[in-house]
């Protein structure tokens, strides 16, 4: 009759409900008529008599206080330095490891010299004298821009959109061999392999091999090269159409010099080639093409001046 | 620094309060999980030595919660657990005594043999909770929070080690 109630009370722990008093009445009623009732108090109180050894509390506190704060209390002091020392180093490290990976980097050519490099996906790049390159490494392979002030000769591996920024308009490709020039107002861009599309303001071109494209001041200039790669990375300077005063700039960048013009106007086109390693020749050939005289102030400084022809 | 002083044990007063708290019940637990009193009082020192060397990071509501942590890790590090040898009954006197008959004097005397070795015999989860709550007097809630388990759990202990215990006597009878 209460063997079948126990083997419920059993699942819902009766006898721990009883111990502790929570049984209700009439489970108290009929618990205490069982033949096993009588054993469950006799174990309740008597486990209740027992008693665990003595201890003694106070010379234990007497122990733990004195005996071994002071030389934790070192101890204690070590571990935060300790921590506070790999806490710094970690965030050195992790602020150093961030710059590297997220920080833009720069590629520079200064005055009279050119850089060549490659990109992470090893695109290579070479960058004409007093040119910058700024990218980030970090997404390269996902996101492959790059901006370019001056000029610069690309090699694009196969691959994602490849674009170049300039502040004059943006170059995009997918794996060619081009040139963009974006100096003063003058932006240029040369296909020599694959196709390019050009953005300048609002028109979008796309030229294709041995072909190249000009705009400056709203003019387009469309125009064909021959050679494989621009002539400027082998050493030859090769200009078509341009200023004279944007093809003196462009002597300064290379040779790093600082050549003047006077009294000549810089509206005058000058389309030809003019030797990068030989500053004598190209200063030669532009003075006998405008029919200037040349004064050397120093190395490095020069003056082309109009020659005085009467005519 | 100056929060974790505000906020820790540091305080002498405080400190002893909780050791004054805590300790007994703690060296209690440890006997009752070991049978040995030697190694309980040594655990203990080292579980009040611990948070002395903490003091400054263990907020007050935090200690004895920390206390039986760390004598629980210690613990775990114990090798072979020994049988318990529950000796303490001894000292206990019935003050009733004098009124009873000699038969049922001496038939008490064995119900608490039999008791101790019971006791001794139960595993050792059943063990602590049903000694926490007999001689400890500790409520289910408290044994439940010490343990790191539920109400339910402690009454499944309670419950089982009552069982066995009353089935050991009876069978020894």
């Amino acid at each position: 009759m209460f063997s079948n109630k126990m083997n419920t009370m059993e699942d819902n722990y009766e006898l721990a409900k009883w111990l502790a008093g929570e049984m209700t009445e009439t489970e108290l009623k009929a618990f205490q008529k069982t033949p096993e009732y009588n054993t469950y108090v006799r174990i309740a109180d008597y486990s209740s008599l027992l008693h665990t050894p003595t201890f003694d509390q106070d010379k234990m506190y007497q122990k733990v206080v004195t005996s071994e704060k002071k030389t934790k209390k070192v101890i204690q002091l070590n571990q935060s330095l300790i921590f506070k020392i790999a806490a710094s180093l970690l965030l050195f490290i992790g602020i150093g490891y961030s710059y590297v990976v997220f920080s833009t980097t720069s590629e520079i050519a200064s005055n009279g010299e050119k850089t060549i490099f490659l990109l992470p996906d090893n695109s290579e790049v070479v960058l004409n004298s007093g040119s910058e390159i700024k990218y980030n490494k970090w997404n390269w392979n996902t996101h492959r821009k790059l901006n370019l002030t001056g000029e610069a000769y690309f090699e694009v591996a196969k691959g994602k959109k490849f674009e170049v920024e300039t502040n004059l308009g943006t170059v995009t490709v997918l794996g060619t061999h081009f040139n963009v020039k974006a100096r003063d107002k003058r932006f240029d861009v040369t296909c020599y392999e694959g196709l390019v599309k050009v953005n300048f303001k609002d028109q979008s071109i796309v030229i294709t091999h041995g072909e190249s494209v000009t705009f400056e001041n709203e003019m387009q200039l469309d125009g064909n090269v021959n050679s494989s790669k621009p002539e400027w990375v082998d050493g030859d300077l090769v200009f078509n159409n341009e200023k004279i005063n944007a093809i003196i700039k462009e002597l300064n960048r290379h040779y790093n010099t600082t050549i003047e013009l006077k009294n000549i106007s810089s509206n005058q086109l000058f389309t030809g080639s003019i030797p990068s390693e030989n500053l004598e020749e190209a200063l030669e050939i532009l003075a006998s093409s405008y029919h200037l005289q040349t004064k050397k102030i120093n190395s490095n400084t020069i003056i082309l001046e109009a020659v005085n022809v009467s005519k | 620094m100056n929060k974790t002083k505000t906020t820790g044990v540091c305080e002498e007063s405080i400190y002893s309060n909780i050791f004054k708290t805590n300790v007994k019940s703690i060296r209690n637990y440890l006997y009752f999980k070991f049978g040995n009193e030697e190694r309980a009082n040594d655990m203990t020192q080292d579980a009040f030595i611990k948070l002395w060397e903490n003091c400054a990071d263990v907020p007050p509501e935090k200690a004895k919660s920390f206390l039986y942590t760390v004598a629980n890790n210690a613990s775990l590090n114990q090798i072979a657990h020994q049988k318990i040898v529950l000796n303490y009954a001894k000292n206990n006197v019935n003050t009733d005594k004098t009124n009873l008959s000699p038969e049922f004097l001496f038939e008490e005397e064995q119900f608490k043999n039999k008791l101790e070795k019971a006791i001794s015999n139960l595993t050792e989860s059943q063990r602590i909770a049903f000694l926490m709550h007999r001689i400890e007097g500790k409520k289910y809630a408290e044994i439940a929070e010490i343990l790191k388990i539920s109400v339910k759990a402690v009454e499944k202990r309670i419950h089982g080690a009552l069982l066995y215990l009353r089935k050991e006597i009876e069978q020894i009878k």
